[in-house]
């Protein structure tokens, strides 16, 4: 063999580090609590003394496991000569793929810094000719409901009014939030089973995403949104008839046009059964459903879906934000669906490919604005309720969703936030440290579902107060009648013709 | 009090038919006074003209107008066009269009005289009795019902030919307005002239933004003819019902979305007028929770299939229609916050609506006066009296 073939055949490059565990000597009594809780081993033991190895995500755990605070998470400068094209994401991007040969994966919504349209908009408040409402002291009312609406309804008269026609099945909702899908495999048995429990706890519809439903959860039915997903993973009647709603999921914001990837590694006993796969075997959901090639394949699954659970539940459809959004969307209301979800391609996602995440979709403000225009020209926007997501971060975000037309704010980061989710990014290593996206027993230990779901409970209790406030400084008593109400809201952006598309007035622009 | 000798300053500006360009909405305060005769006799446009007149506090001289129903007995079948024309060239290509579409019975121009304080320009007010051209499609559409097509023909005049506005378009009906204080408007038109079975009147507070002739309430489509007095914070939600139901916003105000969604909801969707009236003013979750399991279903069906119907903010309504029954509906907001009382005479031949008592007292000083529930409307119908005081359950009380 000649010298040149000894060479090695391939030449990894190491990435410089992008954080640094720093540890406090003074302070830190050598528990080595840290080295155990960090799953993706960024700490080790030298000498018996506790010392930064590499590979740290800044996931925060240490930080706040460590008895003594003796753990700081420093972010490294930069490691590559400046360049105002050749930014470092780009040139970490290709060593990656030069290393790996394979599509970048990560998680978490993208992180480019893209401008937040929500920023631009700003909301009305009331003054002499429309009094505002003190929701301390008058009923401002956030009832939300899911599902078809009739467009009309039918009363008959006699002694007693009655209602003779129209109503359909529909679910409740004391606050216009659902928590979005995250599936099982994607979200440990934990994780799931606390977003379960706030859903039920503030009567609010969670998502079961597209992995099936764990039996267990039946118990949750009555506020569990099912999803019935291209791979059709853990579908059957039962599934169809334990939860309160079904959707159909043609789309997602994180990942417009693909669909879902779960390794092997991560598919557990427990998430073999509840997706009806084989223990350990990818659970690969198609692009396409491979029944629906068109609106009438559409058309047909919604009313299958519907003939399944015995015209007893609404069936929606999702869809990812994208340029076409409003024709499609008006496709489905004729094709049936009672509600339709739209997510934005800020959405969160547990794994997926950073090209289209960072790049493909539609935000959500526009996305919203465009379907809820189009359905009203076309008069269908009364026959059905709007669920967005995909880049709703606080409760002033939820109000301006619902006031460029959703009747639903779809919000899952948040709610993992809220149980202690870093925003590490590392979601589909399966390593999460917080005991979220992981399906390792030891770290799933670590999410004690009570609390957990007591916190999301907290959070969007809050926000369901803050919502009330603000509707109430607008003069407004129940929360429907902010629903698409763009007259509230004045852009104060930088591009005027995106407030013409959006159908929002600019700053400064009074009634007439 | 006489305004006429001490006017308040005018705006400059005074607009004809044509809407000021830009102005999108208009809003206010304002005072509203209904009158009707339950037993079918005939009331002179004088009364209104003082009840109106009285709550002088309540308006700026930007906008009034006055409603009389009963007032064409001799053309029950046709529809009355009152329309407002800038000059003799709109009035020219209008009624060409009627011609076209319109089957035109009797044609008049409107009665008005110059009032010293008001500032013209004024447009010209003309009348028309029509009836839709036998066999005549609406751009194709041949499955129209008359008053779905006679809406289509205001609808396109409003929205496409500037300088002219039909201002009333229903049967046995029309509307008197103008920019003005109400004393101007009832001497501009010399409402002393006519007299009819009902009336409805308004005058305007607007507080941001100018003012015009076919801005003033009362709002009409068809026979149904709105006052309002309030804002309706609601009002991008509501415009969605009505122009997913085929109706313009040509004039855009608040009160022109409530006189559709009226049409809308009684005479398109046959609803009994409490069922409307409750999608329009809804009764909480909290209190529609303690009705009847049948009427919790019907409230709870009426706010989720007519969510957009839902009027929010403050705002007190005086309905009129002619069309089957000459009806006086009242209602306020769910929360009250703008005043409405109610009243007949101890002889039950007259019904009174006002924003005010002193609009009552002042031409029925021994009337017996109350109001209604917050949601709850007050009706009444010629020949059958007061069917409904505003103080029942909400889906007991009245028949249409
Ligand atoms: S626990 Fe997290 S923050 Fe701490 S060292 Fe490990 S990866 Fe870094
Ligand atoms: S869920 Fe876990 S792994 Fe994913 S971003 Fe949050 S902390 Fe990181």
């Amino acid at each position: 063999m000649s010298e040149k073939t000894d060479r090695p055949k391939r030449m990894e490059t190491r990435l410089p580090e992008k954080f640094m565990p720093t540890i406090n000597y003074n302070t830190c009594v050598q528990c080595k609590r840290c080295v155990n809780e960090c799953s993706f081993q960024a700490i080790d033991v030298r000498d018996n003394k506790v010392v930064p190895k590499g590979g740290c995500v800044a996931c925060g755990r240490c930080i706040a496991v460590c008895p003594t605070s003796a753990i700081e998470i420093r972010p490294l400068p930069s490691q590559f000569p400046p360049h105002g094209n050749w930014t470092e994401r780009m040139r970490r991007g290709i060593y990656a793929q030069a290393n790996s040969g394979g599509v970048l994966l990560s998680s978490c919504g993208t992180d480019e810094p893209y401008d937040v349209i929500f920023e631009d908009i700003l909301l009305d408040a009331a003054q002499v000719t429309n009094p505002s409402i003190d929701p301390l002291r008058e009923p401002v009312e956030t009832r939300t409901y899911l599902g078809g609406r009739p467009g009309r309804i039918e009363v008959c008269e006699g002694e007693h009014m009655k209602l003779c026609g129209g109503e359909g099945p529909i679910i409740e909702m004391d606050m216009p939030i659902m928590l979005g899908h995250v599936s099982l495999g994607s979200v440990s048995y934990n994780t799931q089973k606390a977003l379960f429990m706030a859903a039920k706890e503030l009567n609010i519809i969670a998502g079961s995403g597209e992995g099936g439903l764990h039996e267990d959860f039946y118990v949750y039915a009555d506020h569990i949104c099912s999803e019935v997903a291209s791979g059709r993973f853990g579908v059957n009647a039962s599934y169809l008839k334990n939860t309160a709603a079904v959707e159909i999921k043609v789309g997602q914001g994180a990942k417009p046009g693909l669909g879902g990837h779960l390794p092997g590694e991560k598919v557990t006993k427990l998430i073999s059964e509840t997706r009806m796969i084989p223990l350990g075997t990818d659970a690969l959901s198609p692009y396409p459903h491979h029944d629906i090639y068109s609106i009438e394949d559409l058309q047909q699954l919604i009313s299958v879906l519907k003939e399944a659970t015995e015209y007893g539940r609404p069936v929606g459809v999702k869809i990812a934000a994208v340029h076409n959004v409003g024709a499609i969307a008006s496709g489905i209301v004729r094709a049936g669906a009672d509600f339709i979800t739209i997510d934005g391609f800020k959405g969160g996602t547990g794994s997926a490919p950073r090209v289209i995440r960072d790049n493909a979709g539609l935000p959500i403000e526009v996305a919203i604005a465009v379907v809820d225009k189009r359905l009203t020209d076309e008069g269908l926007r009364n026959r059905v309720t709007i669920a967005a997501g995909g880049g709703i971060r606080c409760s002033a975000d939820m109000i301006k969703a619902i006031a460029l037309g959703a009747d639903i704010a779809m919000v899952s980061t948040a709610a993992m936030i809220a149980m202690g989710c870093r925003v590490c990014q590392q979601c589909h290593r399966g390593l999460c440290p917080w005991g979220i996206a992981t399906q390792r027993e030891d770290l799933m230990a670590r999410l004690d579902p009570e609390q957990a779901a007591a916190r999301v409970v907290r959070l969007f209790r809050a926000w369901n107060e803050e919502l009330r406030e603000v509707i109430g400084g607008m003069g407004i008593d129940s929360v429907e009648s902010l629903v698409g109400n763009r007259d509230r809201l004045r852009y104060m952006g930088p591009n005027p013709k995106i407030a013409e598309v959006m159908g929002l007035k600019t700053v400064g622009e009074g009634w007439g | 009090m006489s305004r006429a000798s001490n006017p308040l300053p005018k705006p400059e500006y005074a607009y004809g038919a044509a809407r000021p360009a830009g102005s999108t909405y208009l809003m206010g305060g304002c005072g509203i006074a209904g009158v009707m005769a339950l037993d079918g006799s005939t009331i002179s446009g004088n009364r209104i003209g003082s009840m109106l007149r009285t709550m002088g506090e309540r308006e700026n001289g930007l906008g009034a107008g006055y409603a009389c129903y009963g007032l064409f007995p001799q053309h029950l079948d046709e529809y009355c066009f009152q329309v407002f024309f800038d000059d003799e060239e709109i009035k020219k290509r209008v009624e060409e269009f009627f011609k076209d579409y319109l089957e035109i019975h009797h044609a008049e121009k409107v009665y008005s005289r110059p009032v010293q304080t008001m500032t013209p320009p004024f447009p010209k007010i003309w009348r028309y009795f029509v009836t839709p051209k036998p066999g005549k499609d609406w751009f194709g559409n041949t499955q129209l019902a008359q008053d779905d097509f006679i809406i289509q023909v205001v609808m396109h005049v409003n929205s496409t030919m500037n300088g002219a506005q039909i201002v009333s378009s229903g049967k046995n009906m029309a509307v008197f307005k103008g920019n003005g204080y109400s004393y101007e408007i009832a001497d501009f038109y010399d409402i002393s002239r006519y007299s009819g079975n009902l009336w409805i009147s308004h005058s305007r507070f607007p507080t941001n933004s100018p003012a015009w002739w076919a801005g003033a309430h009362p709002m009409s489509v068809l026979d149904w003819g709105v006052c309002h007095n309030g804002e309706i914070t609601s009002y991008g939600v509501n415009k969605k019902l009505v122009e997913m139901n085929g109706y313009k916003c040509t004039v855009q105000t608040d009160t022109e979305v409530v006189s559709y969604i009226w049409d809308l909801l009684v005479r398109k969707h046959k609803l009994p007028i409490q069922a409307a009236a409750f999608a329009m003013a809804p009764w909480t979750h909290e209190e529609i929770a303690t009705l009847d399991p049948d009427s919790r279903k019907l409230a709870t069906w009426l706010r989720i299939a007519y969510r957009e119907a839902f009027l929010n903010g403050p705002f007190s309504i005086l309905v009129g229609r002619s069309q089957p029954e000459i009806t006086l509906i009242a209602l306020a907001d769910r929360k009250k916050l703008r005043p409405m009382l109610v009243g007949k005479s101890p002889d039950d031949r007259l019904a009174f609506c006002a924003s005010e008592e002193c609009a009552v007292r002042t031409v029925q000083p021994d009337a017996i006066t109350w109001t209604c529930n917050a949601g709850s409307p007050f009706i009444a119908q010629v020949g059958k009296g007061i069917i409904r005081a505003g103080i029942e359950h909400p889906f007991q009380g009245a028949k249409q």
